[in-house]
């Protein structure tokens, strides 16, 4: 890599753009042109397993949910701390092992906590 | 190591986006979108501190992009906590119906 | 550094009081833990060296060392006010467990080396409260409060990062000194993105701390939030960012003052006149409060604008810092318990004079002395700025915060007189915990010696 690209270097890039981007249109296109239409009351229904569909789709979701996705986010998130510590792994030696388990122990209290005032718990 | 892009371009990329999540805060009624703004505003930053940190071949900047993850998950942690009691109580997620507080 | 590691780990004691039973237990404890935080800290203070920890990042200093004296004094004088209000509450522990993490978070604010203990401290000290001010679950006001600080503080966080950022670029570091070294080092070599993060990080610790016209936040979320959590904004939090900004402001980017001291100026100016005249035609006591703090908080920000390398400046600060805490603390607590019926009114402290004599008199001398009144520790606390500032190229600021203090007169002496010379609709007296009364009496008695014996903090740094 040098600093001396130019802007026909970038043509390539520029060539695979225009080549997706034209697969999915034609595709898109020639199949609803060339494919059989037989519009029914039910085939244009909304689809779901083969049970009839009623009311809107757009219901407000079980607060349960909403507290599992936030919960899975934050926990979730706490593992990138883990990454540079795997990279560095030696070199960071038994100091590092000792800093990651009292971060992981920190996150456990958190985890207890957690599981104590019950959030995951779905039954009442 | 930036592959010959001058740096000023990275620059001037998140600095857009930072401004389209700013203005984007203050314009916007949707709770839901002004928290994305915010997202929007901080990955802008996390955009240029890990353009810095390539140019400056340092990985602090990297770590800190950490950081602002980290930070940013709490924090949308936490609205979506206060904007779900808010949604219990009004039944909107409006900004404008929020203006109780007044002389 | 022992005073940071013991308000964290009573933080995580707290959230586990619940789970294995020794709520009763957890308020005793809580204190005990600050006085050993507040003893930890003295000791520190005493044995003279500090060391900085994990990787230069924080180091407790004596300028740390005395800020966290002060923000453990008033959490101190907060828990003992603020047991009343959440003592039946179900939720008591969670409640003191973000409180203490909030503190957390403010004793990093006062000790950071690195621009990633400044960013982790403010969040730290940030997240909790945002909670806290929208703790009232069913109240609309403070679910709105709890949204809007949570909304205007995750706006200045994204404001300061970018500072950050482009900070970083220009100087290849986050940490303080390196900063400075490289900032004297290239001399006017800087690329000029470099001084659009100062003017950013500036900006975002100015929304922090609602200098004017970044203000406009601050009175809602001190309205509708519960009045002990809008105590502990005013107090602790206040304290904790002014700290930062001294900290950022002298030792990073104390040698391009130029670039920023203009802004700075002129956002003083705005806050002297906005908030005095806004706090004038108030009714509602808690707002007339946050505009007084923003008021409060252009004096705190001239120590800055000074720029003196020297003992004055930490010493102006400190006591200032420490004389409006106190008294903060006083009078929201007595705020608490007149508006505990729910009216915020100016109207509610008609005839508190007759119906609880010494409520009263510890509400005069908090407000004198947040007005600046003499033999108050306020007066001092403003002495203290005007000498700093006297020798600089700011006189018209002084002239200025003089004037607009005579319009902050105005609306203290707006509670007294409602308390002395108003009919109250009932002469039914006003009960209050001895709790409360212990801590009313304590900082009373505090904010007179401080003024009586203002040598006492006020020459801490003169070694």
């Amino acid at each position: 890599m040098g600093s001396t690209n130019t802007p026909t270097d970038y043509l390539p890039i520029v060539l695979m753009f225009i080549v997706a981007l034209g697969f999915v249109v034609t595709t898109m296109v020639a199949s609803h042109m060339l494919g059989p239409k037989r519009k029914t009351k039910i085939k244009l229904d909304s689809f779901e397993c083969g049970i009839e569909s009623h009311g809107n789709a757009r219901l407000p979701f079980s607060i349960k949910y909403f507290l599992v996705a936030i919960l899975f986010v934050l926990f979730d998130v706490e593992v990138i701390f883990m990454y540079p510590w795997a990279v560095n792994y030696k070199e960071l030696g038994i100091v590092g092992v000792i800093e990651v388990f009292s971060f992981i122990a920190l996150l456990l209290v958190g985890f207890y906590y957690m599981l104590a005032k019950k959030a995951v718990q779905w039954e009442d | 190591m930036l592959n010959g892009i001058s740096i000023n371009y990275y620059i001037l990329l998140s600095a857009v986006l930072f401004i389209i999540g700013a203005v984007g805060v203050m314009a916007r009624r949707n709770s839901i979108i002004i928290f994305m703004c915010i997202e929007l505003m901080l990955n802008a930053v996390n955009l240029m501190l890990v353009s810095f940190s390539t140019l400056h071949n340092d990985a602090k900047g990297q770590v800190f992009v950490f950081f602002i993850m980290a930070v940013a998950a709490a924090e949308v942690a936490v609205g979506l906590a206060i904007l779900s009691m808010i949604y219990r109580n009004i039944k909107n997620i409006d900004t404008d119906l929020l203006s109780n507080l007044k002389n | 550094m022992k005073g940071l590691l013991i308000v964290s780990g009573l933080g995580i004691l707290a959230m586990m009081a619940e789970i294995f039973k020794f709520k009763k237990l957890l308020f005793p404890l809580v204190l005990l833990g600050i006085l050993g935080a507040y003893v930890a800290n003295f000791m520190e203070w005493n044995s003279g060296f500090s060391i900085a920890v994990f990787d230069n990042m924080i180091a407790f200093d004596k300028v740390a060392l005395a800020f966290s004296g002060v923000i453990l004094a008033t959490a101190f004088f907060w828990f003992i006010m603020a047991n009343d209000y959440f003592e039946d509450m179900p939720t008591v522990v969670d409640h003191f467990s973000l409180v203490l993490f909030a503190l957390t978070g403010a004793l990093m604010l006062t000790a950071f080396k690195n621009m990633t203990t400044l960013f982790l401290g403010i969040e730290i000290m940030s997240i909790p409260l945002y909670v806290l001010a929208a703790s009232k679950k069913k109240d609309v006001k403070s679910n709105e409060a709890g949204f809007k600080y949570l909304i205007m503080g995750s706006f200045a966080s994204g404001f300061l990062l970018f500072g950050i950022a482009l900070v970083y670029g220009a100087t290849g570091s986050f940490d303080l000194m390196e900063i400075r070294a490289k900032i004297s080092e290239m001399g006017s070599g800087m690329p000029s993105f470099f001084y659009a993060g100062i003017i950013m990080m500036l900006i975002a610790m100015l929304f922090k701390v609602s200098a004017a016209p970044f203000h406009f936040w601050a009175p809602d979320v001190y309205q509708g939030s519960p009045t002990v959590i809008t105590a502990l904004m005013s107090t602790v939090v206040k304290t904790a960012a002014f700290a930062a900004i001294l900290r950022l402001f002298m030792i990073a980017f104390g040698g391009v003052s130029e670039s920023w001291s203009m802004v700075l100026a002129s956002v003083i100016a705005l806050s002297l006149v906005i908030a005095n005249f806004s706090a004038a035609v108030q009714t509602n006591v808690k707002r007339t409060l946050a505009f007084s703090s923003i008021s409060h908080a252009a004096f705190m920000l001239m120590v800055v604008l000074a720029n003196l390398r020297s003992n004055a400046t930490l010493d102006a600060l400190l006591y200032y810092s420490l004389a409006y805490s106190i008294g903060s603390i006083a009078a929201f607590g007595i705020i608490y318990n007149v508006t505990k019926n729910g009216d915020e009114t100016f109207d509610s402290f008609n005839g508190l004079g007759k119906r609880n004599p010494l409520m009263a008199a510890c509400m005069v001398v908090a407000m004198l002395s947040l007005a600046g009144i003499p033999i108050t520790a306020g007066f001092f606390a403003k002495y203290f700025v005007f000498t700093t500032m006297i020798g600089t190229g700011y006189k018209w600021l002084l002239i200025l915060a003089i004037l607009t203090s005579a319009v902050g007169v105005y609306y203290y002496f707006k509670v007294i007189i409602a308390m002395y010379f108003k009919q109250a609709t009932t002469e039914e007296p006003v009960t209050i915990e001895l709790s409360q009364k212990v801590v009313m009496i304590l900082t009373t008695l505090f904010t007179l010696a401080l003024g009586a014996v203002p040598g006492f903090v006020a020459e801490m740094f003169k070694f």
